[in-house]
């Protein structure tokens, strides 16, 4: 009941971080192991590379921000159930901070989604 | 990342602890006590800025203070603690002051609602923006 209340939208944000904590490391991971020894990367392919990971830290840290802010809403939620909760607002407060935080990190995601695809529709 | 929201709940929070003590004020109205004790005192919140240099990190309850006011003494010597004089120490309370002080409490906690509201549709509103 309790996760029902706090989950942002049925989301369990914690369960999302870490799916996609493990994509990127994965990612990543893969991306070294692939990459034979012999062939040196040029500079503008490890720039590139060196971009994408910072973009995906970018997301990463973001994540954890929305996932400590869900915990705190989370946290909240059981003081209000089972009557610890000495300020009514505090759980709003935190509910809405939650809220926004992961709508902020959804739409960071979307627009560089979106920015990916235009490049990805480009005519060759 | 969202001030306003957080310093607008350090408001809501003072405002409560407000509401809280006029609440005990009023509760105790009719406290009656022995000439020979402290009377009941109404109590009052003291509200501090929270100062970090920049705008401002909201308030903080600084302490709750007792009313200095002097004793208000009342004759009923059918009250089991009146003394030989028959005298009782009523509550140190206002109540048309409560009253009234308690509607500003309730006020100031509905403009930190709103202050909050505000906010949460202005990051929504930037959150939206381009779509």
């Amino acid at each position: 009941m309790v996760a029902g209340i706090t989950g942002v939208g049925g989301v369990n944000i914690s369960q999302l971080a870490e799916l996609y904590r493990q994509q990127v490391t994965s990612g990543q991971g893969a991306g070294g192991a692939e990459a034979p020894e012999a062939v040196n990367p040029t500079a503008a392919v490890r720039a590139a590379e060196q971009r994408s990971s910072d973009f995906g830290n970018l997301v990463l840290d973001s994540l954890g921000k929305v996932e400590s802010l869900d915990r705190t809403a989370q946290t909240k939620a059981v003081q209000a159930a089972t009557g610890d909760l000495t300020d009514v607002h505090d759980y709003v407060i935190a509910a809405t901070e939650a809220q926004t935080a992961t709508e902020l990190t959804t739409t960071m995601r979307n627009k560089a989604l979106e920015a990916f695809n235009e490049i990805m529709r480009m005519p060759l | 990342m969202f001030e306003a929201i957080g310093i607008s709940g350090s408001g809501m929070r003072v405002h409560r602890t407000w509401m809280d003590a006029i609440s005990d004020n009023i509760a105790n109205v009719n406290t009656v006590r022995s000439t020979s004790d402290e009377p009941f005192k109404a109590r009052y919140v003291v509200a501090q800025a929270i100062e970090n240099g920049g705008v401002g990190g909201g308030v903080e309850v600084a302490g709750i203070e007792l009313t200095r006011d002097a004793s208000r003494l009342a004759y009923d010597p059918t009250h089991p603690l009146a003394d030989a004089r028959g005298m009782v120490q009523m509550a140190d309370v206002d109540l048309g002051e409560q009253m009234t002080t308690i509607i500003m409490a309730q006020r100031g906690y509905q403009a930190n609602i709103s202050a909050m509201d505000r906010a949460r549709q202005a990051y929504q509103a930037a959150i939206q923006m381009g779509k």
